[in-house]
């Protein structure tokens, strides 16, 4: 059988602080729990186990959030994080979508991560992530709560984010005072990392511009089974049977590893070039054994003569951002803020 | 729909004045990994590398036997995911995992900052102050001043609405009378352009008629709930049929009551508010289908006396009676006639010393807290003699809301905001007259949060985290509901055409809400033995 199914432990414990190691350990034996080798998935058990947190207008250390409807046919959510202004310390909650005050304020979309099964927008791990968004681009990041495999396969997580993004750039109080447009920015890890890649292509494609793309970890994949996949498994939390399940899920049945959007520039890919793809910041994990796609990924992005910025994290492991005590975590953060800032 | 939490007005100030304090119950916070905590998971940091190692022994056996581990999946019933320690080794029970010996694997050396060779854990850099590292759990804080909204895209109108229905309830507050009626007028003009057959006009229609109601009829006026007891039997009946909040409280306690019940022969249910006893079938039938027989069930049913002369609690205790016999279980039944809960003496209830009792409590605990803060009040009392009882369990389900605040503006903000998204909830029901009647049902709660006062306004609905404080200062420990309960809960909405309610799970309570706001919360609880108490009582 390829790759190999033990678990060594040793070597990622080496690596990481005791407490990611144990979250990542803890979700890790979750998702083990959820994943039924039929291809279903335990959703019950899914909602039940992840720590959820709510909204709130009340801003906790500068930002505040609010979750807002925006397509009733699907119920469609997204959370809403924006900083409290200096003059208005207590939002008036009437008035949540009072336009943005600035020449430029850049509007972070993002797609959590889960490997399009697990996690939702309000998931505490992705809520944090999204609020430390907010302080250190000065943004407004708007968290897509789009629908999951294997109930709801491909497009339907693209589809989601087509209409999130459809939203974001209509809203006029997310207009920039500068030029009375919405300045916008894709982000997500893991999968949604995947999605921001597919969304901002179609955005492109609808003449929509798209000030930067930041993939963390991003969710990429192949048929073929490349060298670091082989070297990793099973190594640092995430082995190869995990991997495909979670392609099986998403993708349409009967599709394999090399469609477009497992693999955008495989055999089935679509050449970038001459299309107007925002910059990208991709950041990959030293110890991620996807990192052969995602660095085949920014290859891909470079052919095409898009501009890209790669952040290779040589002793990083997934999840290595959603806690703030390593030094990639610091670096990729700040990286992140020099991207968005970087748009005057 | 706009759905709003609010926050006390001072911070502080909402903790009200419990008799008893509850701190000196909880564990200490200060120990808890602020990191960890930030993502939902309460684990002590001196504990850390204990849940570590068992993490690591359950993630062996499961190397070892993969299949039986997504039949645990299945099977196993897991509780409080937040308590990480505690999840793990219910797992690891299951698996009945020996212990290994111990290994010399754990070498944290927190003190260097470097790396050392044979340690297996990196030290952790050292801890810079970061937002959420010194979140605690505590819920005192963090619920207390928590505002959550869900807002759907509303026309400009009905934000202008809301508006003024904010700023007419402030005039309220102030005693701007005359401006207040003003924007009664302007806002009933403003209803003819606003779509009032559904969305924020049709709420706010009756937010407009409670306002118009308190004004003109003074503070404290205003009839209780207005109509008989019979019509709001009626009211009762089709929302329970419209829509799943009631058919959830229902369905979460009988669980937990089953569960409680197990291996007892004598059982005795008290049930706070009988209405047409809709809860007990589901439970009846569960029991007549226990494995090892059923018991000997007793229920006492507590309900307003029948004006015209009928009995209606009798009534309702030979329908129940008659679907016992018909499964075989042997039943009795009791009906205590109360205008009010706390009319209610424990003799009435004749519990017998032998018998194990579950207490009840569908949205009746929140009548019994009078604004006056006194030392012997309705709610002291009852939750007092509730512990007399020694009940095996105590089912609470309550309203998630906090309709209860001083401030007559930050009651009517969250009021609006919380119905708001029980209407929207509600668009979902295609049946009439179920909507219709349940749009009632709900219309005169909300008549009663705005327009009465002192001893007339008996929906003084407070959050969880509020009645957490209370029934564990009154002596009072949770019982956690689980995975269990939750699929179930779960898998009944899925019986229902709308998609948007959702389940919650709370530290072993459970909620729920239309999209991401929970509406009504469910929890279960025993008291804890005299022996073991060390709260002076009240």
């Amino acid at each position: 059988m390829a790759g190999s199914n033990e678990v060594n432990l040793n070597e990622c414990k080496m690596v990481v602080p005791l407490n990611t190691w144990v979250l990542i350990s803890s979700f890790k034996l979750a998702y083990n729990l959820l994943r039924r080798p039929d291809g279903t998935f335990n959703r019950h058990l899914a909602e039940f186990l992840d720590r959820k947190v709510p909204a709130n207008l009340n801003p906790v250390d500068g930002v505040f959030s609010f979750d807002v409807l925006i397509d009733r046919a699907t119920g469609l959510l997204c959370r809403i994080y924006r900083p409290a202004t200096a003059e208005e310390p207590e939002p008036n909650i009437v008035e949540l979508e009072k336009p943005v005050v600035g020449d430029v304020v850049p509007v972070i979309i993002f797609f959590h991560g889960g490997s399009f099964a697990h996690s939702s927008a309000n998931s505490a791990i992705y809520d944090t992530l999204c609020r430390r968004l907010v302080g250190i681009c000065k943004a407004v990041v708007v968290s897509v709560n789009y629908r999951r495999a294997p109930e709801n396969r491909y497009p339907c997580a693209y589809d989601d984010g087509w209409t999130a993004f459809k939203w974001v750039n209509s809203r006029s109080w997310l207009q920039s005072r500068k030029d009375s447009k919405v300045h916008i920015y894709l982000a997500g890890d893991s999968s949604g990392g995947n999605i921001a890649h597919h969304v901002a292509a179609r955005a492109v494609e609808s003449g929509i511009d798209v000030l930067g793309n930041i993939l963390l970890n991003p969710m990429f994949g192949g048929q073929e089974r490349t060298e670091s996949e082989k070297r990793l498994d099973g190594k640092y939390f995430v082995t190869l049977r995990d991997r495909d399940w979670y392609w099986r899920a998403f993708l349409p049945e009967g599709e394999n590893r090399d469609h477009p959007a497992c693999n955008p520039f495989g055999p089935n890919g679509r050449s970038l070039e001459g299309i107007k793809f925002p910059k990208s910041l991709v950041v990959v994990a030293g110890l991620d054994l996807i990192q052969d796609w995602q660095l085949a990924y920014v290859e891909g992005l470079r052919k095409a003569g898009k501009e890209v910025k790669l952040l290779y994290m040589e002793q990083a492991t997934i999840g290595f951002y959603l806690l703030p005590n390593n030094n990639h975590f610091h670096t990729v953060m700040d990286e992140i803020s020099e991207f968005v800032s970087s748009d005057c | 729909m706009l759905r709003y939490d609010s926050t006390s007005s001072s911070a502080g100030s909402s903790s009200g004045s419990l008799s008893s304090s509850s701190s000196s119950s909880k564990p200490p916070q200060q120990d808890i990994d602020g990191l960890l905590a930030g993502a939902g998971y309460k684990v002590r940091s001196s504990e850390l590398r204990q849940v570590a190692q068992r993490l690591e022994r359950l993630e062996t056996a499961m190397g070892n036997s993969p299949a039986d581990f997504s039949q645990l999946a299945s099977d196993a019933i897991l509780y409080n995911p937040s308590d990480l320690a505690c999840w793990v080794d219910s797992l690891l029970t299951e698996f009945a995992e020996p212990p290994p010996t111990c290994s010399s694997d754990f070498i944290v050396d927190p003190v260097n900052n470097q790396t050392v060779v044979n340690s297996a854990w990196t030290a952790a850099e050292p801890h810079t102050p970061q937002v959420h590292q010194n979140i605690t759990y505590d819920e005192q804080q963090s619920l207390d001043n928590q505002l959550t909204v869900v807002t759907a895209m509303e026309e400009d109108s009905g934000i202008r609405l809301v508006h003024m229905l904010m700023t007419c309830a402030e005039c309220v507050q102030s005693g701007d009378l005359s401006l207040a009626t003003s924007l009664i007028d302007d806002m009933q003009g403003l209803l003819t352009h606003v779509n009032t057959v559904c969305g924020i006009g049709k709420v706010a229609g009756h937010f407009i008629d409670a306002l118009s109601r308190r004004i003109f009829q003074g503070m404290g006026g205003g009839s209780v709930n207005g109509g008989s007891a019979f019509e709001n039997e009626i009211l009762y009946h089709h929302f329970y049929e419209a829509c799943p909040y009631l058919k959830f409280a229902h369905f979460t306690a009988n669980q937990a009551i089953l569960e409680a019940f197990d291996g007892h022969d004598c059982v005795h249910v008290v049930d706070f508010n009988l209405m047409h006893g809709l809860q007990w079938p589901a439970l009846i039938q569960a029991l007549a289908l226990r494995p090892g027989g059923p018991p000997l069930l007793r229920l006492t049913g507590i309900g307003p006396p029948s004006p015209d002369g009928r009995d209606s609690l009798r009534e309702i205790g030979l329908r129940l009676a008659e679907l016992a016999r018909s499964v075989n279980v042997r039943f009795a039944f009791r009906g205590v006639a109360a205008s009010r809960l706390e009319d209610v003496k424990p003799w009435m209830l004749q519990v017998n010393p032998k018998e194990a009792v579950a207490v009840n409590s569908i949205m009746q605990l929140h009548r019994l807290l009078g604004c006056e803060q006194t030392r012997d009040s309705p709610i002291d009392t009852v939750l007092s003699w509730i512990r007399g009882l020694n009940p095996k369990i105590m089912t609470v389900v309550e309203q998630e809301a906090n309709h209860n605040q001083p401030g007559f503006l930050d009651r009517f903000t969250e009021a609006l905001y919380y119905y708001s998204t029980m209407f929207d909830s509600l668009e979902a029901c295609r049946i009439q007259p179920e909507k219709a009647l349940a749009e009632i049902y709900i219309q005169r709660e909300i008549g009663n949060v705005v327009s009465c006062e002192g001893s007339a306004r008996v929906e003084r609905h407070e959050p969880l985290a509020k009645w957490r404080r209370r029934l564990s200062g009154a002596g009072f420990r949770a019982l956690r509901l689980g995975s269990n309960a939750f699929k179930q809960a779960s898998m009944l909405l899925t019986l229902f055409s709308a998609e948007g309610y959702s389940v919650e799970e709370n530290e072993g309570c459970l909620s729920l809400g239309w999209h991401s706001s929970p509406l009504i919360a469910a929890s279960a609880w025993q008291a804890v033995p005299a022996w073991d108490n060390h709260m002076s009582s009240s």
